[in-house]
């Protein structure tokens, strides 16, 4: 009986999943693939969730669902007030690309899906890394094996990737025009005071704060981490600035720039005091706890708020 | 009672289908957009159907799905003014003040013709 059922919810999700990338790239117009895009993130955390990756579930919840989600909405909306002349609101549909870029854009997706389905069936049939990770999460000073990985075991590609979320904002920060620089970043949030947003933006922000910071902290022994909890906590701090409860902060800010490197800062002088002590990134089983959760407390800081300042954008270039 | 719990999150992940046809027809944004919203409610139950049935500690991305489908719909609202960044709640307001002028100026002329 609970065979059937599962088998049914998992054929049901799988459809469903399908159904969504499909429609993404067939509707016609550019909102409605949004749209599809932000549903399709919801549709995979569950399917992650069925697979028992509570953490993947949790990031794709938190990015693929929420945050990226905002980014392509602010985005679709940027765009048709470039491409369309104020008062003319007809032509939100998608203008179709020529017949050879869509052609081959379909032969490059086709062939990096084969190729990863390849590589997937032709894997050995091993548990991999596994058993070595659950023998020595004792010494790792987390009890989540994702976070020992992440943190400890291959803090090195972590550390990497912390300072690939920056590059990907100073990419950003370049497109800004000369004359821009040192603004605030993206556009001129303004709300009515006391309306149904600002009280939005008071009302949500509390229950917000508390989950991102939970994430974190509990992402030491059950499923959450940085990750997650930064991108709770850009959410949050979005919502805040979209509300016109604070203001934006200017790109040349000295205080935001010592937020934005802080977690790549942090984890790299903890690495090079293990070097010191033997191992670059190495952390001594006594310490590993606390130096995990000064790690990951850095770390998230500095994702919410580079995560939060790409979602704003560059200045709005009208003056 | 673990097959009841997925038999009904397999049912709550069907209406989600009536969904997708909205978003697939729209007409408008904000029909797209209560659809999405609709999945993210939605993905929420069923997410908290799953837990019951395997483990609460998924209970954590229910928690997240709720609080960011929310910010969404914000995102959403915002970009539906008029430059992008603003309110609805403030439009109307200025558009009430230029109709108003606009219903004034004749009352004047008539009182100047007067």
């Amino acid at each position: 009986m609970t065979g059937i059922s599962a088998l049914g919810f998992d054929l049901i999700l799988a459809a469903l999943i399908l159904g969504a990338g499909l429609f993404a790239i067939t509707v016609r117009d550019l909102f409605g693939a949004v749209v599809f895009f932000i549903v399709y993130g919801v549709f995979v955390a569950i399917a992650w969730l069925r697979l028992g990756a509570i953490d993947v579930a949790l990031t794709e919840a938190a990015l693929g669902a929420g945050l990226t989600g905002v980014l392509l909405i602010g985005a679709v909306a940027r765009l048709s007030r470039v491409t369309t002349p104020a008062g003319n609101n007809t032509s939100d549909e998608m203008r179709r690309p020529p017949a050879g870029a869509r052609l081959a854009s379909m032969v490059v997706a086709g062939s990096i899906s084969g190729v990863l389905g390849w590589a997937f069936l032709s894997l050995p049939d091993s548990t991999g890394l596994r058993d070595a990770v659950a023998d020595n999460l004792a010494v790792s000073g987390s009890a989540n094996p994702v976070t020992a990985v992440l943190i400890n075991f291959r803090g090195w590609d972590t550390l990497l990737e912390s300072v690939v979320l920056l590059a990907a904002l100073v990419g950003l920060w370049s497109l800004a025009r000369d004359r821009d620089w040192g603004r605030r970043a993206g556009l001129r949030q303004h709300a009515r005071p006391g309306g149904v947003m600002a009280t939005f933006g008071r009302l949500l922000p509390p229950f917000g704060l508390l989950l991102g910071v939970y994430l974190v902290w509990a992402g030491s022994s059950y499923p959450g981490g940085a990750f997650q909890g930064g991108t709770v906590l850009a959410a949050v701090w979005l919502l805040i600035m979209m509300a016109g409860l604070m203001p934006v902060p200017r790109m040349v800010s000295v205080g935001l720039r010592a937020v934005l490197v802080a977690g790549p800062l942090v984890f790299l002088g903890i690495g090079i005091a293990g070097a010191m002590a033997g191992t670059f990134l190495g952390l001594p089983p006594t310490y590993a706890k606390p130096l995990i959760l000064t790690i990951e407390a850095a770390l998230t800081l500095s994702i919410a708020a580079t995560l939060a300042l790409l979602v704003l954008g560059t200045p709005d270039p009208s003056p | 009672m673990t097959a009841w719990l997925l038999a009904l999150g397999a049912l709550l992940l069907l209406s989600l289908a009536g969904a997708m046809w909205r978003i697939w027809r729209g007409p408008q944004a904000a029909d797209r957009m209560m659809a999405a919203q609709l999945v993210g409610t939605g993905g929420v139950g069923t997410v908290l159907l799953l837990a019951a049935a395997t483990d609460w500690a998924m209970v954590d991305v229910a928690l997240v799905l709720a609080l960011l489908a929310a910010f969404a719909a914000i995102a959403f609202v915002k970009a539906q003014s008029s430059d992008g960044s603003g309110d609805p709640e403030e439009g109307p307001e200025e558009e009430v003040a230029g109709l108003s002028d606009g219903a004034r100026r004749p009352s004047v002329r008539a009182a100047d013709a007067g």
